[in-house]
């Protein structure tokens, strides 16, 4: 399959969606224009009984005449007026009020929150169609009061919509700024909160607009409506007792309403979709994906990065006659499809995994070892593609390009722990339930003795209380739901695990005792381990071996001590010395600066230079090729031994 | 807490509202300019009928009198009688409902099934023809004035097609039982409520659409999925459900407000229900019936939205009553 290849679907999807809110943008602009211009368009006056009643449709007027013989089309374009001015007063008005009281109660907080919001709540469950019809009803359909009573019963949902937006907004940094270099509140909400919470608000007022107008339109349906007006819902409702003797009194008016409204709404849906990021939405996602901007600066210029295969990253073994292999991947490149270009989250990645052994991939989020931890498991986002290389388990190839295929491995021989365990187990579902359920998949003949007896066996095993099975995820602690994560990845009796920071989000105690117990389990079962994490003390303590990845690239690889000891990759000493330590001088930690390289399109030179600080015109210009030195290191780096040595020095306590 | 207690405690928190909603009524219609009492007795009564008519309906007294009054008969359980049937008011609103009901629940039912279902196939294939098409006519939908809507099935079915009644809920002459009576009914169903089905579908479609693909992006998903359960089965046990928390909401915010959407449907289906005796009711400022019609709509959502809570609680562990 090749890069470029989009369904036609897919193609056509994309194109008719953003067509969409074009058109209403159109739509909208012609309203706009006709409303605007209708006293001197070449039209008929709309009330001028000038014409024959009853004519249908023809040359001299398109939508024909009505009862009084007025020109249908001429109303139609100054029904248009009042339409829009109903839909902008009416919204207006009520993003105002949304926006002055839903601010109030996000920034101010406290009993004020609590109040407004209790009123917004209250307001949302009155039917408010029937206060709209009651008050004008009572107090005559004068359009200003429509167009008030509209507002009134509207305004709570933008404002707590701005509410939402405030809240989240004024805990950032640019504000907090603000308030301690002096500013009072009321200066903070209105010069820096308000104007950043808009967006949203303005998206529902255009769906406001319309809402307003089918309101107007249906009082006036109802008889109810401004009488000295020219209104389409009224025109509908005089409309309605000719329908079978001039039905075209009734059709146009509708339709164009039915155009002004859907033309708001296509807008208010376009302007939504638009201001969802890229990666997020539509079903696709790209796994710990930081912001792509700035980075695209590396790829102007200079030659073109040296092709992977030249530098083929293989892991050396030592001499002696090596254990078998568990799991080989070789040249590994996963790519998501971003709007216009690839995003290369894997690029060129080879790694081996003994029988038995275990081995960390480290790197920061956006580094690519979780989307290599999902192509593993071959549970990539739809909009990802395994591009070259492939996957060996045991002997057997189960990733390759276009190629899938687990059968006889999947959870029974090759399992998963998740992160975040909280959302990784299913809310609604006791975790006992969850653990049969995969089970039984794989043995559907087991009696409920066998399914409860292995469950209560590795509850055991990892220290959950045997009662925890019938208890839901948000009933157990963040470790309780982390150890059930472990059993279900145990519940088969895999070969090889592959943990994806199986202790992030889990505070420092249960980390070392989630770790200890997954290396004892390791050594208990004989497993074989993926750890992948961002934190290389993590990886550090339970692993033989160490992988170093940077940008979809395995910057540095060797067993764990001497990586940890003599660094050959710029990247990985930074890593290391953001380490405190406990026992070692203090020393003010490394903060690395910049932000992770995302390898979008083509890129030059090295992915780490433009962050490195030993980066020289070569790195900037040419792709390292990978130097594999003693011991079965390899490095990504124009200087290896460079990068060591100044590790070493650092080391010298002053 | 235990379900009866809460249930309870729900209902008692009725009493409250209730309690506003008729203030804020009694307040309004007080406020409004013009006299109840010439409503009543007409515009050129002579003056000794109108003080007639004025002591025989309580307006001589002080209005703050005339709302204790008020709220004494409400709980007493009576709602006055209507000033332009002299019928009470709780014997009308009751004669009303089963008419209403059974629009607004068949065309709701139809909605958030079909609504569901498009919007479930939708998710499924994100990004795909369909569901861009799905997403485009369920924002066309929701743009179509409800009234006009009718207007034009009448045109084509009842008028040039002449398969449908278009007015009434059955044949004046027609059987009054009998399965000839429940197809006389079923046909005279037929418009209204296609009519209001589509105006509440656009927003299932909508809202199962993206909720099904925000849990499809879920942590649990990506685990069943690495355990290899077949996508049919992550589909229906596993995501459905959890997608199916926030439709039940909306619906049981809707089958509250319903009423809202009844009025303009059963005024162009001339459909004999409540939301039509409810308009008529203001127009003639028929204050006792719109005051009784008032409290039962906002007894209406208050049970409406405590049994959504109810069904939230047992379809999702984690809330808790």
């Amino acid at each position: 399959m090749t890069l470029a290849s989009r369904t036609l679907g897919e193609r056509l999807a994309g194109f008719f969606r953003h067509k969409a809110a074009v058109a209403g943008a159109v739509v909208l602009f012609v309203f706009v224009a006709l409303a605007l211009l209708a006293p001197v368009l070449p039209i008929a006056s709309p009330e001028a009984m000038d014409y024959m009643p009853y004519q249908p449709p023809s040359k001299e007027h398109w939508m024909g005449t009505d009862n009084f013989g007025r020109d249908v089309f001429a109303r139609v374009v100054w029904g248009a007026r009042l339409a829009l001015q109903v839909a902008i007063v009416s919204a207006g008005l009520s993003t105002l009020l949304g926006v002055i009281l839903g601010s109030l109660a996000g920034y101010y907080g406290g009993w004020l929150d609590s109040f407004l919001s209790r009123t917004f709540d209250i307001f949302l469950l009155i039917p408010t169609f029937f206060l709209v019809i009651l008050v004008v009803a009572l107090f005559g359909s004068g359009i200003y009061l429509i167009m008030i009573a509209i507002a009134v019963s509207t305004w709570p949902r933008s404002a707590r919509i701005v509410r939402a937006e405030v809240l989240s907004v004024k805990s950032r940094a640019f504000v907090q700024a603000t308030l301690a270099a002096g500013a009072n509140h009321l200066q903070a909400l209105v010069n820096h909160v308000i104007p950043n919470s808009l967006a949203p608000a303005i998206t529902n007022a255009t769906i406001l607009m319309g809402l307003a107008i089918l309101t107007e339109a249906g009082l006036s349906f109802l008889g109810l409506g401004d009488p000295n007006s020219v209104s389409w819902g009224r025109m509908i409702f005089d409309a309605q007792r000719q329908l079978r003797l001039a039905p075209w009194l009734a059709i146009f008016p509708g339709m164009a309403m039915f155009l002004l409204v859907a033309a708001l709404n296509f807008i208010g849906d376009g302007v939504t979709g638009a201001l969802t990021p890229a990666g997020a939405g539509r079903g696709r996602r790209v796994p710990g994906l930081p912001g792509f901007g700035g980075e695209r600066s590396s790829r102007q210029g200079g030659t073109q990065e040296a092709s992977p295969a030249d530098g083929a990253q293989v892991l050396e073994e030592g001499g002696d006659a090596a254990p078998r292999t568990m799991l080989e991947i070789e040249d590994l490149r996963v790519y998501y499809r971003l709007e216009k270009d690839w995003l290369r989250a894997v690029d060129g990645v080879t790694l081996r995994v003994p029988k038995g052994g275990s081995l960390g991939i480290v790197g920061e989020s956006g580094s690519g070892k979780s989307t290599m931890g999902l192509a593993l498991m071959g549970i990539l986002p739809t909009n990802a593609r395994v591009v070259s290389g492939r996957v060996t388990f045991d002997g057997k190839e189960i990733v390759a390009p276009g190629k899938s295929d687990y059968t006889g491995i999947r959870w029974t021989r090759l399992s998963m722990v998740f992160q975040s365990a909280m959302n990784a187990l299913n809310p609604v579902m006791t975790v006992g339930r969850q653990l049969s359920d995969a089970y039984r998949l794989y043995k559907p003949r087991a009696s409920e003795s066998e399914v409860k007896g292995r469950i209560e066996e590795l509850f055991d095993l990892v220290g959950i209380p045997i009662s925890r099975i019938d208890s839901y995820p948000h009933e157990l602690s963040g470790g309780m739901r982390q150890r059930v994560m472990i059993v279900f990845a145990l519940l088969l009796g895999p070969d090889l695990v592959i943990a994806d920071e199986p202790t992030t989000a889990l505070d420092v105690l249960v980390q070392d005792q989630i770790l200890a117990e997954i290396d004892e389990l390791r050594r208990i079962m004989n497993l074989s381990l993926i750890l992948v994490s961002h934190d290389i003390a993590t990886v550090a303590e339970t692993c033989d071996r160490i992988a170093v990845m940077y940008a979809g690239q395995i910057v540095e690889q060797g067993p764990t001590k001497d990586v940890l000891e003599r660094p050959r990759h710029p990247y990985t000493s930074a890593m290391i010395s953001a380490l405190p330590t406990l026992t070692g001088p203090r020393r003010t930690l490394e903060a690395l600066p910049g932000e992770p390289f995302a390898a979008i399109g083509e890129t030059v030179g090295c992915r780490f230079a433009p962050r490195c600080r030993f980066a020289t015109d070569l790195c900037r210009t040419t792709a390292p090729t990978e130097s594999v030195g003693p011991g079965g290191r390899s490095s990504l780096c124009h200087y290896p031994e460079a990068v060591e040595e100044a590790s070493l020095t650092a080391r010298v306590p002053a | 807490m235990r379900l009866p207690q809460y249930t309870l405690f729900r209902l008692l928190q009725l009493i409250p509202l209730v309690l506003v909603v008729i203030v804020i009524n009694f307040v309004l219609i007080q406020l409004a300019p013009g006299d109840v009492a010439i409503t009543l007795a007409g515009e050129d009564a002579d003056p000794q009928y109108m003080e007639h008519i004025r002591r025989q309906y309580g307006l001589d007294s002080p209005v703050p009198v005339q709302l204790l009054r008020y709220l004494g008969q409400v709980i007493r359980g009576d709602l006055g009688a209507s000033f332009r049937s002299r019928e009470p008011v709780l014997h009308e609103l009751m004669s009303r409902i089963p008419a209403t009901l059974l629009l607004v629940v068949t065309s709701l039912i139809i909605a958030v099934f079909v609504g569901t279902w498009l919007g479930t196939l939708a998710a499924r294939r994100p990004g795909s023809f369909f569901d861009i098409a799905a997403n485009t006519v369920s924002i066309a939908l929701y743009s179509v004035p409800l009234f006009w809507l009718g207007l034009m099935l009448i045109l084509v079915f009842g008028v040039k097609l002449g398969w449908l009644p278009i007015s009434g809920m059955r044949k004046i002459a027609g059987p009054r039982e009998g399965i000839g009576y429940y197809l006389d009914v079923l046909k005279h169903m037929v418009l209204p409520v296609l009519t209001l089905s589509v105006a509440y579908m656009g927003q299932y479609v909508r809202l199962a659409r993206s909720s099904v693909e925000s849990v499809m992006n879920e942590d649990y998903i990506t685990t069943v999925r690495a355990v290899g359960f077949p996508k049919r089965i992550i589909f229906m046990r596993y995501a459905l459900r959890n997608a199916l928390l926030p439709v039940v909401t909306v619906f049981g915010l809707q089958i509250g407000l319903a009423l809202t959407g009844a009025v303009l449907t059963e005024t162009v289906f001339t459909w004999p229900g409540l939301g039509r005796l409810v308009y008529e009711g203001i127009l003639a400022r028929d204050t006792p019936l719109i005051m009784g019609s008032y409290i039962l709509m906002s007894v209406c959502v208050a049970i409406a939205s405590l049994l959504t809570d109810l069904c939230y609680a047992l379809l999702d562990p984690r809330v808790k009553l």
